[in-house]
């Protein structure tokens, strides 16, 4: 992989924009052009967080729809969502867990469930991989984590022009020393987790 | 983006976001002075200088608006300190007065405008093209399009006013502010000698028979910086060829990858200009001469396709110019896609459809809500409650405007920053009708405060609740006048609201939202009154609290009686740590802030017990 646009999507409060930030810091620390970019303002509170890793030499920050030769969906829903994003052939990384929006709190919406996103992606996408990155960062230790499963998920499928390796380095040298331990078991259960959640 | 931002050597590259790169580079420029108004997109620029400014070499202050922002750094620069100041784009409007008249007088120790638009309107309320006020105002301007290109022209814009004495505009765009990228750092400068202040009042003093020669000197530095821009690095050629392109901004970008990835670079002439204002005409002039048609690609307005337009024609070049149209429009952010489709439709290339997946249009959305445990949704509750769809909702900027959303709607119109109390004022008088006008405490101080003035000296009929959540939460919870804490610790000069509104002729009455009870027996009362009338309901953004260490940990609230008793509660506060669980009603213990106000409401809700937590 020498050129790719990567589309991350999630919910404000995962830990989106600091996941996009240290894939960035690890394309570059790997040696490859990088150009990020992220939206936010009122996306904060509860709403969509969107960003976004271009590697390979792109200026521009922004992916248009069927552009995204790999969707990472930090929650099961904005996956589905982002979809259109995706190039045909392109990878999709996602948390199979969901993080409920106020209207299906409420009684006044209905959550589509995960095969909706599988049978979406099926014959467009060439690989889907879902992970549940809540559950398995509750046993890291903290729901927190569940970006860093993620990633580490992407990295250990070859969604990413780097290895959980590169991951690991740069958990150890961005992250607050107090909380690395945590996020390198996400890493690590992100990984393992990675062969178990193939689906299309 | 920590303390490199101030230590790193020259050489060493870095990721950063675009607005960090902002920051040094007007380091790298010698920046003594900062102000700003925070706003989105531009809001990363001051935090940065707020959070280093224990250890950095300059002066920093949250101005209380963009007028007065601009205003102090006018003075600094006049006393020979380079200054930067940062706004969004609706901020320069609030700015425009004395951005007009700075031009004149000049900034000697030079000045930078940031002006963060936002094409698309990611967190405003329009998408306006500042690249206009260069043109009103007189100001040289840059756009930068890249992290490395934010840096360097932060720090170049800031030495060309420096040398032209002539205030300089950044401007940006949400795309490029929020851009991360590799950026390679300059050396930071010594301090810069200091410019003394020589009374000059001729010079410095626009009354009419100064302003007149002022003008005439304006242009003549407008003149100096076209000469700038004409042999500016910003402003570069590259390709061959008769069809060429003129961009500006992002726009740069999404031209840049579409010629690379379609694998048209170098067939094509393009010149980028970095440097845009004054135009660099001869080097238009020269590349237009070469080129049988040539393509302006620019977001927003046609301001650089008028100015060349016209430009072809003063000088006799003929060139078939195209601008705005079906492939460029003049609304909204560029991206690769419409870009692609300009390039092909002038190079007569067949624009390949982009396949995409589709899903289903009605799945839930996802809107931005406000927070669990924010006293606003109390407050908001609370007004419904007494005042219902019966008045009229004047409402104002700060996260308080989602309170627009369902189940509150109290948001019936909104104008700009600070305009709720005199908009809203203007309503009740014109209509007869009850007005409420919402405000937080950053927006009463911004420009709240006037309307204010004005409601009691026309005795307007209008009940202000002002939202005092004790900092500027919607843009990142800055300090503002008021607050008690900032990340540095206690403020040492708070501003008393309550006396300041006392000041103006009205006695507040103060509750705490989260108290049901207390706030609806004051709303209650202030119901029965007519005129100018301010309710101040205080209470900590929980967010803002957790940061300074100030948050009093609550155990969640728990369901412990019948949920089905509950549904009114859920459907009438929507606190988003409310869930259905298999159709049952529940409080998610995760989301949930322990503000105990759906505990007042609802006798199945009872508080969580202490060791919960
Ligand atoms: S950030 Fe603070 S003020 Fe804004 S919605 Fe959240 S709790 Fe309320
Ligand atoms: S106590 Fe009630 S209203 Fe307050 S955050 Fe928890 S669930 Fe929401």
């Amino acid at each position: 992989m020498n050129r790719a646009r990567i589309f991350l999507t999630g919910v404000g409060g995962q830990g989106t924009l600091t996941a996009t930030t240290l894939l960035a810091r690890t394309a570059l620390a790997a040696g490859l052009p990088v150009t990020a970019g992220e939206i936010h303002g009122m996306a904060q509170r509860g709403g969509v967080v969107e960003s976004t890793i271009l590697i390979g030499g792109y200026k521009s920050p922004v992916i248009s729809k069927g552009e995204a030769d790999v969707l990472l969906g930090f929650e099961l829903l904005e996956t589905l969502r982002a979809l259109p994003m995706l190039k045909r052939g392109g990878v999709v990384v996602g948390n199979s867990e969901s993080v409920q929006p106020v209207g299906v709190c409420l009684g006044r919406e209905c959550y589509p469930p995960l095969d909706a996103v599988l049978e979406t992606a099926r014959g467009f996408a060439a690989r889907v991989v879902m992970v549940p990155c809540i559950s398995l960062a509750e046993q890291a230790g903290t729901a927190k984590a569940a970006n860093m499963v993620l990633i580490a998920a992407a990295a250990a499928c070859g969604a990413l022009p780097f290895g959980v390796d590169a991951l690991i380095r740069s958990v150890e040298k961005y992250l607050k020393p107090k909380i690395v331990p945590l996020n390198l078991k996400a890493l690590e259960l992100g990984a393992a987790a990675a062969a178990t959640g193939q689906a299309a | 983006m920590g303390k490199e931002l101030l230590t790193a050597a020259a050489g060493e590259t870095l990721l950063l976001l675009g607005n960090e790169a902002i920051a040094r580079g007007a380091l790298e420029g010698g920046v003594r002075f900062v102000t700003c108004y925070p706003g989105t997109p531009s809001s990363e620029v001051p935090d940065t200088f707020f959070r280093l400014s224990k250890d950095g070499p300059y002066y920093f202050e949250y101005s209380v608006n963009e007028k007065v922002a601009l205003e102090v750094a006018g003075g600094a620069t006049l006393a020979g300190l380079p200054a930067l100041v940062t706004m969004k784009h609706v901020g320069v409007n609030v700015a425009a007065d004395p951005l007009m008249t700075l031009a004149y007088v000049t900034a000697p120790g030079g000045l930078i405008l940031l002006s963060a638009d936002d094409p698309g309107c990611h967190s405003s309320q329009n998408e306006q093209d500042n690249r206009i006020y260069a043109r009103l105002g007189g100001l040289p301007c840059f756009e930068p399009a890249t992290a490395q290109e934010c840096k360097d022209m932060a720090r170049d814009a800031l030495l060309l006013s420096r040398s032209l004495e002539a205030p300089v505009l950044l401007r940006t765009t949400t795309r490029v502010n929020h851009v991360r990228g590799p950026v390679t750092f300059g050396a930071l400068p010594d301090t810069p000698a200091a410019k003394l202040f020589a009374k000059n009042p001729a010079k410095y003093v626009p009354l009419p028979a100064s302003a007149r020669p002022m003008h005439v000197r304006l242009l003549e530095r407008l003149e100096k910086a076209r000469e700038a821009a004409e042999t500016s690095p910003y402003n570069t050629e590259r390709g061959t060829g008769e069809v060429g392109f003129i961009a500006s901004g992002a726009a740069r970008n999404y031209l840049a990858d579409v010629l690379e990835e379609d694998g048209l670079e170098g067939t094509v002439r393009v010149l980028d200009l970095g440097m845009s204002y004054p135009l660099p005409e001869n080097r238009i002039a020269e590349f237009l001469g070469k080129c049988r048609k040539v393509v302006i690609v620019e977001e927003l307005e046609p301001v650089l396709e008028n100015e060349i337009r016209a430009l072809a024609q003063k000088r006799g070049i003929s060139v078939e110019i195209i601008g705005k149209g079906p492939h460029l429009p003049r609304l909204g952010e560029y991206a690769t896609v419409n870009v692609r489709a300009a390039v092909n439709a002038t190079l007569g290339r067949e624009t390949a459809a982009v396949e995409t997946l589709s899903v289903p249009v009605d799945l839930p959305k996802r809107p931005p809500n406000l927070c669990a445990g924010c006293p606003h949704r109390a407050a908001y509750y609370a007004v419904r409650e007494v005042f219902g769809d019966e008045a009229v909702y004047s409402s104002d900027i700060g996260c308080y405007t989602l309170g627009f959303l369902p189940p509150f709607r109290a948001a019936d119109f909104l104008l700009c920053m600070g305009s709720s109390i005199s908009a809203g004022a203007g309503f009740a008088r014109a209509s007869g009708k009850p007005v409420v006008a919402f405000i937080g405490d950053s927006t009463f101080f911004h420009s709240g405060i006037t309307g204010l003035i004005d409601a009691v000296a026309y005795n307007h009929d209008i009940l202000i609740v002002i939202l005092d959540n004790r900092t500027t939460a919607m843009t990142g919870h800055q300090p503002n006048p008021g607050v008690d804490t900032t990340i540095f610790g206690e403020n040492p000069n708070p501003v008393d609201l309550s006396a300041l509104i006392r000041a103006c002729g009205i006695t507040p009455v103060k509750v705490n939202p989260l108290n049901h009870k207390a706030t609806i027996a004051a709303l209650t009362e202030f119901a029965g009154q007519s005129g100018p009338r301010v309710l101040i309901a205080e209470y900590p953004c929980p967010i803002h609290a957790r940061r300074v260490g100030q948050a009093k940990k609550t155990p969640p609230a728990r369901v412990t009686g019948d949920p089905a008793a509950c549904l009114t509660v859920r459907d009438t506060l929507a606190c988003p740590a409310f869930a259905m669980v298999e159709g049952v009603f529940t409080i998610n213990a995760e989301q949930c802030d322990g503000c105990m106000y759906c505990v007042q409401l609802s006798a199945d809700i009872k508080p969580g017990k202490k060791e919960a937590r």
